[in-house]
């Protein structure tokens, strides 16, 4: 495929969020299905997701910017990048809703913390999703 | 680009033949755009800022609509017609 380094970079993104949260997402689903109600036992499950996304950041990049030109982000680039925020930032916005809504009927912390990633998440793949198909279906 | 209607078509190809077989790296690079930029823009997967259409009538020595021209759909049903 030929893709410009911008497009790489957001490949490498969506799949270090795949891999990195989505891990942890099924980890914590795990834990909190076997009862885990307290917040402290998911901290270093979500570090270890965080130093993943980042260490497959890098590396990926690193790659992306050896085995082509590492070309600035130029208009279309920028175009892309806004369309598809606004068309994502709205899931964050009702997970953070959410989460307050959570919290007025005193839901735990462990599920209002959850709901804010999981909302952060969707937000963060669906404008990778859409950056990628701006890219390839045109803008 | 074909959006609600609208469609915008160049000359890009036609122009880079005629320069030589300008490559689409070098017309990118004259520009400030990536490669796959003027390849999205020559297949009409993306209508350009207007000073990136300048610069690339400029490139060719063309005026704009030379290089790139506005066809509304309303136009086009009637000309088939």
């Amino acid at each position: 495929m030929d893709m410009s380094f911008e497009e790489k970079s957001v490949w490498i993104q969506l799949f270090s969020l795949v891999v990195g949260l989505g891990g942890y997402l099924v980890v914590a689903g795990l834990m909190l299905s076997n009862g885990v109600s307290a917040l402290p036992p998911f901290v270093p499950v979500f570090a270890v997701a965080v130093v993943l996304i980042v260490a497959v950041n890098i590396a990926g990049h690193v790659v992306a910017a050896i085995t082509n030109r590492s070309d600035e982000a130029d208009e279309r680039d920028r175009l892309i990048g806004c369309r598809a925020e606004s068309g994502s930032s709205w899931i964050l916005g009702v997970g953070v809703i959410g989460a307050i809504l959570s919290l007025i009927l005193s839901v735990g912390g462990v599920w209002v913390a959850h709901l804010l990633l999981i909302s952060l998440f969707g937000s963060e793949v669906t404008k990778d999703v859409l950056q990628i198909a701006y890219y390839r279906r045109g803008i | 680009m074909t959006q609600s209607g609208i469609s915008i078509r160049n000359q890009i190809r036609t122009l880079r033949f005629h320069h030589g077989e300008m490559t689409q790296q070098k017309l990118a690079d004259q520009v400030g755009v990536t490669r796959q930029t003027v390849n999205a823009i020559e297949g009409g997967k993306y209508s350009p800022s207007l000073e990136v259409a300048f610069r690339i009538a400029h490139v060719f020595g063309k005026p704009l609509e030379e290089v790139f021209q506005y066809v509304a759909a309303s136009r086009v049903t009637a000309t088939n017609s």
